[in-house]
C-alpha cells in the first residue's frame, strides 16, 4: 500500500519555519494537490516526502513505514520537476531508463519498460534525440515518462505545467489525469494554480504559510471554505469580501456598510441574527451577483446600490467592476447585459450564497447554505 | 545624407587600424618570418633547407627537449585537470569553499618567476648527514627516507618541476570548473538522486558529462601552457640537468648559442604542436556564435 | 560527491549533540582532505615569506619553520639589501613603468577595435575576428627574432616604448576577444535607440558601449596588469642586456643565476614581487576571476 502520512512536520531553514505542524494522510491512489501562494511551503512539502531535504521534527510514512532517514533512491518515489531535469547529455532513451539501469533491471527489459512508457506518452519517435533537441512540451513528457517508468509506489509533481504555455497545459492536465486513472497511484501534486488544483484533485490541500489552510475535495473547499484565506484562493476570479454591521430594524435584518446596506433574507435571517451589533467580513462570489434584469430562475436576490466602474466583456460572460461606496465588488453576469461603465444602478446579490467570517481569526462562521 | 552613410561605412578601419597595425608587426609578420628563416642557417643568411629540422629530431640533447615537453603535456596536464576537477567537486560542498579556492588560486596572482624561486627553496638539498632546510626533503626525513637533489637528480627533476607547475596551475583549473559546476541545474542533480543514483554514481553518470565542455577547455588551455612552459625551468634550472623545454631551448639557441635559424626551428616546432589546438578554438568559436 | 544535501544550514537545528557530533564525524574526511590541500598550497610561500626575515646564517642552517618557536628572531636587514644594494627598488618602479601603460594602450587599442568588431557591420568582419581567436595561442616565441631585429634596426632594444608596443600587440588578441564578447551581449535596443537619435559611433562607443562595460574592462585591466607584471620572457629578450630596465622578474632570475644559493637575497626579493600582485588580487579577487573565466582559452 502507498498511503503516505506527514506526520506533524516541522520544517526549519534557520529561524524561519517553513513547515508548521505539517499533518496530512493521504489514501492511497489518491490524487493529491498540495496548492498555495509561492513560498506556502508546498515544494517543501514534496521534497521532504521525496528525501531532498531533511525532516527537522515529526515523522514521514510511506505505507507502514517510516521513511525520514531512508535516501531518495531507497523510497521507491518519482518525481516529476518543474524545469523536467533532463539530464541534457544522454539520449531521451537513456534519460527514461536511467534509474532502471541504476537499479541493475536487466537490458532487455529496460528496453522494453522504456520503449511502454513512451508509447503511454506518445514519444516513440524522440527515443534518439538529445533534450536540447525538444520542445518545452515534449521535455515535460519525456520528464513524466522518466517517472512512470520505474513505477513508484507514488508519484510527484512539482509544478509540471508552469512552464508550458496557456493551451497546451490544458491539454496536459486532461492527460495528466488520465494517466493518475490508468496508474492506479498515489499522485501527489504541487501547484500554484487553484485551476489545476480544481481541476485534477480527488483532494485538495490548501496552504499559506507553511500551515495546512484545509483540506478537502474541490468542491468542498469551493462550497464551504474554511477561512477567508481559502475562500479567497480558490475560484476564479476570487471572492468578494465586504464588511458590514448587523443590524436590526423592524424586524429586518441589515448589513450594513459605510455608505450601503443590504437586506437579509429571511430564511438566512435566522443563522446571522446570532451575530447582531457585530462588524463582520461577509463574502459572496462574482456569480451571485446578478444583473436584475437577468437573474436566474430561482435565485432569491437582495438588491445594493453601485456604480459600473469597468466592465470586461469575455465572451460568454461579462465581469463588472462595481464600486458599492469604497468597496470594490466584482460580478460574473450574464453576457446579454446593458450596464456599461459609469450607469448607477441596482445589483442582486443572492444572499443564500453568502458566507460570513469572523474578521480577527479569519475563520468561518457561517457558510453558504447548500440549497 | 550620403557623406554620412559613407563616414558610417569608412569608419571600421579607423577603429581597427591600430590593433590591425600592431597584430601585424608584432605578430603576423614575424610569425611569418620565423618560420622562413628556421630554413636558413646561423646568421639568416645561407639557405640549408630543412637541416635544422634534422638537428632537432636527431641530435641526443634535443631529443630529450621533445621528451621533457611530452611529460609535461601528460603529467602536467593530467595532474592539473584531475586536481582541479577533484577539488571543485569537494569544495563545492563545505562552507568555507570561498576561501579554499582562494588559497589554491592564489599562485595564479604571482609570477613564475617568484614561482620558481619558491620551489627551489622547497627542494633545496643537503646531503644527508646535515639538518634539511628544505621542506619536501625535511618531510622524507621525517618519514625515515634520504633526502633527494630534487634539482640535480635526473631522475625526479622534471618531475619535481613539474610539480611547481601544477601548484601554479590548480587554482586556474579549479576556478573555471568549479564555476561550469554552479552552472549545472541543482534540479538535475535531485533528479539523478530520485533515479537512485549514489553520490559516486551521480559523479561519474551526470556531473563528469555535463563538465565534459568545461574540462575540455581547461585541458586545452592547460596543454597549450605545457607546450610554451619558460619561466620555471628558464629560472630553476636553466635546462639544465636534462630539464630543458622547447621554449626555454629556444631562448639558447638564440642568446647563448647565437644561432637564428635553430632558434627559428624550434619555434616552428612549439607552433605545429599548437595549431591543433588552434583549430580545435577556432571551431569552439565557430559553433558558439 | 553531494553537490548541496549537506550545504543545508538549517539541519543544525533541533538536532542533538550526539547527533551532530556523528555527522560532522561522517564528514570528516572530506574536511581533513581540503584543508590539507591548502596547507599544502599555502607552505611554499610561507616559507619564503618567513624565511625572508631570517638571517643568511640561519637559512643556511636550519629550517624555516624553526624560526616559528620562540625565541624569535627576524629581520629586515634583507629587504632592506635588496631594496637599495641589490636594485630591487628601482626594478620595482620598473616593473611599474612597464605594466602600467603598457596595459592601458592594451585596453584603448583593443576596445576601440573590439566594438568595430560587435557594432560595426563590414565585410570580412567574420574573418578577421577568426584571425584575432587564432592568434590567442600562438606562442611568442615566433615573434622574437624578427621583433628583436626591427627594434635593433630602429634602435629601440631597451626602451620602455618598444616593450609597451610588443606586450600591447601580445596582449591585444585576448583583450579584443574578450571585449568583443562582453560588447556584443550588450542589449541590442539600447545601441539602435542611440543611432536612432541620431549618435555617431563614436558617441555610442564613448557614452554608451564603454560606461556599460566598466566590469569588462576591469577585469582585462587586472588581468592584463598582472600579466606584465609577471611578465619575464619577453623583458628578458627585449630589455634583457640593460639593466637600469630591468623589471623584478628580470632582476630576480639574474639574482638566481649569479647569487643561487644567497637565499637570505632570493626569498626577500621574490617577496618584494609578489607584494602588488598579492594586494590587487585579494582586493579585486572578483575581477581577476572574471578575466581567468572569460578568457579560459588563452594560452
Amino acid at each position: 500500500m502507498a498511503s503516505v502520512l506527514f506526520d506533524h512536520v516541522w520544517k526549519r531553514f534557520g529561524d524561519f519555519a517553513a513547515l508548521k505542524d505539517f499533518h496530512l494522510d493521504i489514501e492511497d491512489k489518491e490524487f493529491l494537490v498540495l496548492v498555495g501562494p509561492s513560498g506556502c511551503g508546498k515544494s517543501t512539502a514534496l521534497r521532504l516526502l521525496a528525501g531532498l531535504e531533511s525532516v527537522t521534527e515529526g515523522s514521514i510514512f510511506i505505507g507502514e513505514e517510516r521513511i525520514n532517514d531512508t535516501p531518495p533512491r531507497d523510497r521507491d518515489i518519482a518525481m516529476v520537476f518543474q524545469s523536467y531535469a533532463l539530464y541534457p547529455h544522454m539520449t531521451i532513451k537513456d534519460n527514461i531508463g536511467f534509474g532502471l539501469r541504476l537499479r541493475k533491471v536487466p537490458r532487455q527489459e529496460v528496453e522494453r519498460r522504456v520503449s511502454d512508457a513512451a508509447v503511454i506518452l506518445g514519444v516513440e519517435g524522440l527515443l534518439d534525440r538529445k533534450p536540447g533537441q525538444l520542445s518545452g512540451g515534449q521535455r515535460q513528457r519525456i520528464a513524466v515518462a522518466r517517472a512512470i517508468v520505474r513505477e513508484p509506489r507514488v508519484f510527484l509533481l512539482d509544478e509540471p505545467l508552469s512552464n508550458l504555455d496557456a493551451k497546451l497545459r490544458v491539454n496536459t492536465r486532461a492527460e495528466i489525469s488520465k494517466l493518475h486513472k490508468r496508474l492506479g497511484t498515489t499522485f501527489i501534486y504541487v501547484t500554484h494554480d487553484q485551476t489545476e488544483a480544481m481541476t485534477m484533485a480527488t483532494r485538495i490541500a490548501v496552504m499559506d504559510a507553511g500551515i495546512i489552510q484545509q483540506v478537502g475535495t474541490p468542491q468542498q473547499l469551493y462550497d464551504h471554505p474554511a477561512n477567508t484565506f481559502v475562500a479567497g484562493f480558490i475560484g476564479s476570479p476570487a471572492m468578494n469580501f465586504f464588511s458590514a454591521l448587523v443590524t436590526e430594524s423592524e424586524g429586518h435584518l441589515e448589513l450594513r456598510g459605510d455608505t450601503y446596506s443590504v437586506r437579509v433574507p429571511l430564511d438566512r435571517a435566522g443563522e446571522i441574527r446570532q451575530f447582531k451589533d457585530r462588524e463582520l467580513l461577509f463574502g459572496i462570489r462574482p456569480e451571485n451577483i446578478h444583473d436584475q434584469e437577468f437573474v436566474p430562475r430561482g435565485v432569491n436576490a437582495v438588491p445594493i446600490e453601485v456604480v459600473v466602474d469597468v466592465t470586461e466583456l469575455m465572451g460568454n460572460e461579462v465581469f463588472l467592476h462595481l464600486l458599492a461606496g469604497e468597496n470594490k465588488l466584482l460580478a460574473r453576469v450574464d453576457p446579454r447585459t446593458g450596464l456599461r461603465a459609469g450607469a448607477r444602478t441596482e445589483v442582486l446579490m443572492d444572499l443564500e450564497r453568502l458566507h460570513v467570517f469572523d474578521p480577527a481569526t479569519t475563520a468561518v462562521l457561517v457558510s453558504a447554505s447548500d440549497a | 545624407m550620403k557623406k554620412r552613410a559613407l563616414r558610417i561605412a569608412a569608419s571600421p578601419w579607423l577603429y581597427l587600424a591600430p590593433a590591425l597595425t600592431l597584430l601585424s608587426v608584432f605578430l603576423l609578420y614575424p610569425v611569418t618570418n620565423t618560420i622562413y628563416l628556421s630554413f636558413f642557417d646561423r646568421s639568416s643568411t645561407t639557405f640549408v633547407g630543412i637541416d635544422n629540422y634534422v638537428y632537432l629530431a636527431s641530435h641526443p640533447e634535443t631529443i630529450i627537449v621533445l621528451r621533457n615537453n611530452l611529460m609535461w603535456l601528460v603529467l602536467f596536464t593530467g595532474t592539473t585537470v584531475t586536481l582541479g576537477l577533484l577539488l571543485a567537486v569537494l569544495t563545492n560542498q563545505v562552507r568555507y569553499e570561498a576561501a579554499a579556492k582562494a588559497i589554491v588560486f592564489v599562485p595564479m596572482a604571482v609570477s613564475f618567476t617568484a614561482a620558481a624561486v619558491i620551489w627551489r627553496f622547497m627542494y633545496i638539498y643537503q646531503p644527508v648527514e646535515f639538518a634539511q632546510t628544505g621542506v619536501v626533503n625535511a618531510l622524507l626525513g621525517l618519514v625515515g627516507l634520504d633526502p633527494v637533489a630534487w634539482i640535480t637528480n635526473k631522475s625526479v627533476n622534471n618531475l619535481a618541476l613539474i610539480a611547481s607547475g601544477v601548484w601554479m596551475w590548480t587554482g586556474f583549473a579549479l576556478v573555471v570548473i568549479s564555476a561550469g559546476l554552479k552552472g549545472i541545474p541543482t534540479e538535475v542533480i535531485e533528479a539523478a538522486r530520485v533515479d537512485g543514483a549514489s553520490e559516486t554514481q551521480i559523479f561519474w553518470y551526470v556531473l563528469l558529462p555535463m563538465l565534459r565542455s568545461v574540462v575540455l577547455v581547461v585541458a586545452v588551455t592547460l596543454v597549450i601552457n605545457s607546450l610554451k612552459v619558460f619561466d620555471l625551468v628558464y629560472v630553476m634550472t636553466f635546462g639544465n640537468y636534462d630539464t630543458d623545454v622547447l621554449a626555454n631551448r629556444m631562448f639558447k639557441e638564440m642568446f647563448t648559442f647565437g644561432n637564428f635559424g635553430r632558434a627559428s626551428a624550434v619555434a616552428v616546432v612549439l607552433l605545429l604542436a599548437i595549431v591543433p589546438l588552434m583549430l580545435l578554438n577556432i571551431r569552439r568559436f565557430r559553433r558558439e556564435q | 560527491m553531494a553537490v548541496n544535501e549537506h550545504a543545508d544550514p538549517a539541519r543544525t537545528h533541533l538536532e542533538t549533540p550526539a547527533e551532530r557530533i556523528v555527522r560532522r564525524l561522517s564528514r570528516g574526511p572530506l574536511h581533513a582532505v581540503i584543508i590539507a590541500v591548502c596547507l599544502a598550497w599555502m607552505t611554499p610561500t610561507a616559507g619564503l615569506f618567513i624565511s625572508s626575515f631570517r638571517t643568511k646564517a640561519d637559512i643556511a642552517t636550519t629550517g624555516w619553520w624553526t624560526a616559528l618557536v620562540p625565541p624569535l628572531q627576524f629581520t629586515l636587514d634583507n629587504y632592506d639589501h635588496v631594496l637599495t644594494a641589490r636594485g630591487m627598488g628601482r626594478s620595482f618602479i620598473n616593473s611599474l613603468l612597464i605594466s602600467v601603460p603598457a596595459t592601458m594602450l592594451t585596453i584603448l587599442v583593443a576596445a576601440l577595435a573590439a566594438y568595430a568588431f560587435s557594432w560595426i557591420e563590414f565585410r570580412g568582419r567574420e574573418a578577421l575576428f577568426l584571425l584575432v581567436v587564432a592568434l590567442l595561442v600562438v606562442p611568442i616565441q615566433l615573434t622574437l627574432i624578427p621583433v628583436l631585429r626591427m627594434f635593433a634596426n630602429f634602435g629601440m632594444t631597451g626602451s620602455f616604448p618598444a616593450i609597451w608596443l610588443a606586450h600591447t600587440a601580445y596582449g591585444l588578441p585576448f583583450a579584443v576577444f574578450l571585449l568583443r564578447n562582453f560588447f556584443v551581449a550588450l542589449p541590442k535596443d539600447l545601441l539602435e535607440s542611440a543611432f536612432l537619435e541620431g549618435a555617431s559611433h563614436f558617441v555610442a562607443f564613448t557614452r554608451i558601449v564603454m560606461p556599460l562595460s566598466v566590469p569588462a574592462v576591469a577585469a582585462l585591466g587586472i588581468f592584463q596588469f598582472l600579466w606584465l607584471w609577471n611578465d619575464l620572457l619577453v623583458a628578458l629578450v627585449y630589455l634583457g642586456g640593460f639593466r637600469d630596465v630591468a623589471p623584478m622578474t628580470v632582476a630576480i632570475s639574474s639574482l638566481v643565476s649569479s647569487f643561487g644559493s644567497e637565499w637570505h637575497l632570493l626569498t626577500a626579493a621574490a617577496f618584494v614581487s609578489m607584494v602588488l600582485p598579492l594586494v590587487v588580487f585579494f582586493a579585486l579577487q572578483k575581477y581577476f576571476v572574471e578575466g581567468i573565466l572569460a578568457g579560459a582559452v588563452k594560452g
